[in-house]
């Protein structure tokens, strides 16, 4: 459970990255956090895990105030929840392997056990077989998908994604929209930061959306996509990596790319 | 994540940026090794001459010189006056006759400089051992000026007069080496926490990564303190060696009385654990020093330079 109370954030040199902002977001939903460039999306994930703190108004994440928690404590919020970063922020000196594990390292799990579970959350994302790869010698879309197994990696209560889908070409994007529904599906609370209005589209559900700083609308959208398809688990192992001209070439359908305000 | 397994991973984290950064790791080692050698150096030297000075000391003793004529009455009075000090040991009187085969002995050449004195060419004197470790010297010193003033003795010779004087010595060499070496160390101090805040600073974004995943603090210093621990260690480890191997030429080298004076014992294992241990501190306390606050870029980032701008 997420609660904003009346939350305003202003950025040092006066800028509002978010208006008074109300609004709750139960246990185990998956939620859309869509609008223009600018418009605070980035801004509201982060005061969830507290990367920035609200100047105004308070954020209850699981009842506990996340606003006046004590620094000390942050690290162990932030265990609970799992965090796609709008630039991945993957460690380029370690392998996708090491970045993957960090948390189950700090969490003390030992070698073969961290193995395992960075094994199992890339094979989600179908990267298994780059586990040795340093993410310089990764497509953006790849780099993408092992931020989002860094996410996953600690099974987090709460997943917050910041344009996931960002560097992905639309058959990937879909791949990963499956994948953050099969997530939501096993209980986990997604906020899932997008423009495009056209995944969201498919999918359909609530849908946040934030323009100026403040929350403008908070609506249900009927969804077009049918229900997550079945795990991956029985198909074989992704392809081989294509160079990212090649992910983006010969798309099977266009998606509607329709940004909202993109270029207004 | 017991400690046990953190300071593994610490551990390993902290070789990988030695080795990694090693032109600047060696620089740091080498400032360490450099200040704890010139300590050790001059810790070296200034108790060989302490050692030596204890030496002589233990060996000295007051000498009381009786005025020629003295009768054996006087002279026993003078022996029972000192006796009866509570800073002398063993008294032994040396008779003119003594003292004039001592002589001969010591100098066979100078023999005829005897016959011209007649019955009585050197005086009888008195040699009192002094327990230097009990002595109480203002009282043994107003007992000696007391004796001078004595009509029967001619002269009292106290070792003491020269011995404090080199002591005294040996005090500022060690003061010396305590001042450039706490200076020196700070220098090497300074130098590691340079080194390890520019290193933080290299892996800013990785810190703050590590940070947003949800590390704790000490985990994510862990690897940096014993970053500096090593450097200090190793520092300490090389000056011990280059003081080993620096004492063992002087002493093959060198045949001087000097050298073998001042050289003659090397450091005890713990003195050289010491060192060792002194470097390693100095490290740690750099790495300290330079992660204090908010030296580790806990402020937010830049704002992402995303993907907003891409259709
Ligand atoms: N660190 C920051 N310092 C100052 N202003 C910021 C900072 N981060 C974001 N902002 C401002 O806050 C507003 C919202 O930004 P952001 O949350 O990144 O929007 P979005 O993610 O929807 O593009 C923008 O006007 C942006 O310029
Ligand atoms: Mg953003």
């Amino acid at each position: 459970m997420i609660e904003f109370y009346q939350v305003t954030k202003r950025y040092p040199g006066g800028q509002l990255g978010l208006d008074d902002v109300s609004l709750q977001i139960p246990k185990g939903e998956l939620v859309f956090l869509t609008g223009p460039s600018g418009a605070g999306k980035t801004t509201f994930l982060k005061l969830i895990y507290r990367e920035e703190m609200a100047s105004e108004g308070y954020i209850l994440v699981n009842g506990r105030n996340v606003s006046n928690l004590p620094e000390r404590k942050v690290p162990y919020l932030r265990r609970t929840i799992g965090v796609v970063f709008q630039s991945f922020r993957l460690i380029p000196r370690k392998t996708v392997f090491e970045n993957v594990s960090y948390l189950p390292r700090v969490l003390g799990l030992d070698a073969k056990q961290q193995r395992k579970v960075a094994y199992d959350t890339l094979r989600r994302v179908g990267l298994a077989h780059r586990m040795n790869a340093f993410p310089m010698q990764l497509s953006g879309g790849e780099q993408q998908r092992v931020a989002i197994a860094r996410a996953l990696i600690n099974r987090p209560d709460i997943l917050l994604a910041d344009e996931p889908t960002g560097n992905l070409d639309p058959e990937l994007s879909e791949e990963i929209l499956r994948l953050f529904l099969e997530i939501n599906l096993e209980g986990t609370t997604v906020i899932f930061a997008t423009h495009d209005r056209g995944l969201i589209r498919r999918v359909g559900r609530r849908v946040l959306t934030l323009e100026d700083a403040k929350l403008r609308r908070d609506e249900h959208l009927p969804g077009e996509m049918v229900p997550p398809a079945p795990r991956r688990r029985s198909e074989p192992e992704a392809p081989p990596d294509a160079s990212p001209e090649m992910e983006s070439a010969g798309l099977s359908e266009p998606v509607d790319a329709d940004p909202i305000g993109a270029g207004a | 994540m017991t400690f046990l397994q953190a300071l593994l991973y610490f551990t390993r984290e902290a070789s990988v940026n030695l080795i990694r950064g090693w032109k600047v790791s060696l620089l740091a080692i080498l400032t360490i090794t450099l200040s704890l050698f010139l300590t050790g150096s001059f810790f070296l030297v200034s108790s060989n001459l302490s050692q030596l000075t204890k030496t002589w000391r233990g060996e000295s003793k007051v000498v009381v010189y009786f005025a020629p004529g003295t009768d054996s009455a006087a002279r026993d009075r003078v022996r029972g006056e000192i006796a009866a000090a509570a800073w002398s040991g063993e008294v032994s009187e040396v008779s003119p006759e003594q003292a004039a085969t001592r002589f001969r002995s010591a100098f066979p050449s100078l023999e005829d400089l005897l016959e011209g004195w007649g019955d009585e060419p050197l005086p009888a004197s008195l040699e009192i051992q002094v327990d230097w470790s009990t002595v109480d010297g203002e009282a043994m010193r107003a007992d000696l000026e007391t004796l001078r003033t004595d009509p029967v003795v001619d002269m009292v010779d106290d070792d003491r007069d020269w011995l404090a004087q080199l002591e005294t010595a040996v005090l500022l060499l060690r003061g010396l080496a305590l001042v450039l070496g706490g200076v020196l160390l700070l220098t090497a101090v300074f130098t590691i926490a340079s080194i390890i805040r520019l290193t933080a600073y290299l892996y800013h974004d990785e810190i703050a990564v590590q940070r947003l995943v949800g590390a704790t603090e000490f985990f994510i210093r862990g690897p940096f303190y014993i970053e500096g621990l090593l450097q200090g260690l190793l520092g300490g480890t090389l000056a011990a060696a280059s003081l080993a191997l620096g004492h063992w030429l002087a002493l093959r080298r060198g045949d001087g009385l000097l050298v073998s004076v001042l050289l003659e014992r090397f450091l005890v294992p713990s003195q050289l654990l010491l060192l060792v241990t002194l470097g390693g501190l100095a490290g740690l306390f750099g790495a300290v020093a330079s992660l204090r606050k908010e030296s580790l870029g806990r402020t937010a980032e830049v704002p992402d330079g995303g993907w907003e701008e891409e259709v």
